[in-house]
């Protein structure tokens, strides 16, 4: 064994070009799974961290009738609401690792201009504490947060431009309050805002929650508790933790970390799309290494024969045709590996501009992404793929190579 | 006892529809030691012979008994076991590894075998090399080699692991007279040294010369058996 071990390893460098062009088509799906995982990892990261920072926070405390109305009927009910006074601010404060908590009233409605009108996603917010758990300070592109008590609107720039408002224009939203009577809710608009995602430039208008609670006669009841952390890590821990203790309080409330939520799971369905591209590179290995083999027998004949007639039997036959595409296999993973490893290297520190490139805003298409995306590293992705197409080029062999080795040793021999 | 037993031994090719008789029912006994030519025209049925014997491929009807072992009842496996440790073959157009040197083509069929220690490998491979005259050529790889050397490159490795039995297909056929020369006076040297059986399919007349036995194919029947106390060349 060890001497075909070694006839495999020399006939690897006999067909140089064509050992070579297998490793580079190997070698490029390789690169390009490390680079996709790269950047799919990369977006996912900045995804999630733009839906803690923008909309969901690390922990979100509700009643388990509002989660399962929100999350299965996609509405925004007002009768299981939930009343953020001083037991449960102390025992969210006393929570590991707490940062800050912010209450929200959610609700439908339409906004009116005065000519048009669109369906949107309000807001009722103490602008203070909205301030500490989310990141939008900083994303004003025209005015500023309201003051509490003011009857005053913040909403996206996008939505702002659909609609032709602008910092000073009047709004009318349209709501139902909680009986299931219209109401309207005027508001000034204070200020605009940008951000990577594009929920909040395009669908929410955040109000004051004196000014909201009013306007849907919910009194001082809020639909939700949002709660930023040191760890995003640690949100699973907490909210279990949290549950236990905000139950004594009132047993309809629950707390559920960030990654339950439904655009955590819609961001991870891309996890699936990274296996449709593993399955074709692998795909792709397979073609090259089987062309491979099939070439190299047939240039072989005379030598399989040959090998045949020296008492080898088609096992042994089949062994060097497999140990030679598994070196190909290895050349070429190894090869993918360091041009993946640069190409992440760049891609993490330099990051690219998806939208630069096209010439357009990428949160236009629902991507929650602004500016660069950077790559992650994954090295579970790097070992991952190197195995299966170290593994996919020895499978691969394996047929084209017992066709080779079962083929009539005199013909073979006399293989012209 | 006799090296090879042949009874009735028949081989037809199945070519589509038709069917080809290669052989019609050889009955042949060739004793170790022997040094045998098979010659006649060409599709008489020789390298069949030779084929079917060297356990390449298998008879339509009839018997070989090798060393007492009836080839019938072997398998593939088996089959393959007793090329690897009893016979030894040389083609006319060599079939060495181009990516070995001619050192590791000639030690490719004595690894097989698993018999001998590495040292024990390493004598017996110079040995023969220099016994086929290609001591100092050992490090050079078949494109390096002439169309002799090369041969001789097949000789030894057929003859390395000392089998019982060396079948030669035309082995002068791409050889001029004078390496045709040479290359048959090694394989009679190691007929004489160390009793191998040599069983050669030719045309040449040279090959012939050597033999102490001919034996002409016709039509896929033996035409003619005869043998000689001594050779032509040799004597």
């Amino acid at each position: 064994m060890l001497f075909l071990t070694r006839l495999a390893l020399k006939n690897l460098a006999r067909h140089r070009n064509r050992t070579v062009i297998t490793s580079i088509i190997i070698a490029f799906a390789v690169l390009m799974y490390i680079l996709y995982d790269s950047l799919i990892g990369g977006m996912s990261e900045m995804s999630y961290a733009t839906i803690i920072d923008y909309e969901a926070g690390h922990l979100q405390v509700v009643t388990e009738e509002y989660w399962q109305a929100e999350k299965e009927e996609e509405e925004l009910p007002l009768e299981h609401l939930l009343t953020f006074d001083d037991r449960l601010q102390k025992e969210i404060r006393q929570l590991e690792g707490f940062l800050a908590a912010a209450p929200e009233l959610n609700f439908l409605a339409r906004l009116n201009n005065g000519v048009d009108e669109l369906p949107v996603l309000g807001k009722g917010i103490d602008p203070e504490a909205f301030g500490s758990v989310f990141a939008m300070q900083n994303q004003f592109v025209e005015g500023s947060m309201f003051a509490p008590g003011e009857s005053r609107a913040v909403m996206g720039k996008r939505l702002a431009d659909l609609m032709e408002l602008g910092v000073g224009d009047y709004i009318t939203l349209l709501v139902k309050d909680k009986e299931g009577t219209f109401n309207t809710i005027e508001a000034e608009i204070a200020g605009l805002v940008h951000t990577s995602n594009p929920n909040v430039n395009q669908n929410i208008v955040y109000l004051p929650l004196a000014l909201a609670g009013k306007g849907l006669n919910v009194d001082e009841q809020v639909s939700k508790v949002i709660i930023r952390l040191e760890n995003k890590e640690t949100a699973a821990k907490s909210a279990a933790g949290l549950e236990s203790r905000v139950k004594k309080i009132d047993n309809r409330l629950a707390v559920y970390p960030w990654h339950e939520l439904e655009a955590i799971t819609f961001i991870d369905a891309a996890e699936l799309e990274k296996q449709v591209i593993f399955a074709i590179i692998l795909l792709i290995g397979a073609i090259a290494i089987i062309n491979t083999v099939i070439l190299a027998a047939l240039e072989r004949m005379g030598e399989i024969g040959m090998m045949k007639a020296l008492g080898l039997q088609n096992k042994e036959v089949v062994f060097t045709f497999v140990l030679e595409s598994t070196g190909i296999g290895i050349i070429g993973g190894i090869a993918g590996i360091l041009l993946g490893t640069v190409s992440v290297a760049l891609l993490a520190k330099f990051g690219v501009d998806f939208g630069a490139m096209a010439g357009m805003d990428i949160t236009t298409f629902g991507l929650p992404i602004i500016g660069k995306i950077y790559g992650v590293w994954n090295p579970a992705g790097f070992v991952r793929v190197f195995s299966f197409v170290v593994l996919t080029s020895l499978l691969a062999s394996i047929l084209p190579a017992y066709w080779a080795a079962d083929k009539d040793p005199v013909k073979t021999i006399y293989h012209r | 006892m006799a090296l090879l037993e042949l009874k009735g031994l028949k081989k037809v090719y199945d070519q589509g529809k038709i069917e080809v008789p290669a052989l019609r029912g050889i009955d042949l006994t060739v004793e170790q030691g022997e040094f045998t030519t098979i010659f006649g025209p060409s599709g008489s049925g020789k390298t069949t012979l030779l084929n079917l014997i060297g356990c390449l491929d298998t008879p339509t009807a009839g018997t070989i008994l090798f060393d007492g072992q009836s080839l019938g009842e072997l398998d593939k496996k088996e089959l393959a076991l007793v090329r690897r440790h009893n016979v030894g073959f040389v083609f006319q157009s060599y079939n060495l590894i181009p990516v070995l040197t001619a050192y590791e083509n000639v030690e490719f069929a004595i690894r097989l075998i698993n018999k001998y220690d590495k040292r024990e490998i390493r004598d017996r491979v110079m040995g023969i090399l220099k016994a086929v005259g290609l001591e100092g050529l050992e490090n050079r790889r078949p494109n390096e080699l002439s169309g002799g050397q090369k041969q001789r490159v097949a000789i030894a490795r057929a003859l390395v692991k000392e089998p019982k039995l060396v079948l030669a297909d035309e082995p002068s056929a791409n050889l001029d007279s004078k390496t045709s020369e040479e290359v048959l006076a090694v394989m009679a040297k190691m007929n004489r040294e160390l009793g191998t059986t040599f069983i050669f399919s030719t045309h040449d007349p040279l090959v012939m010369d050597y033999a102490r036995r001919l034996i002409e194919i016709r039509d896929g029947l033996i035409a003619k058996d005869q043998r000689r106390e001594q050779d032509a060349v040799l004597n």
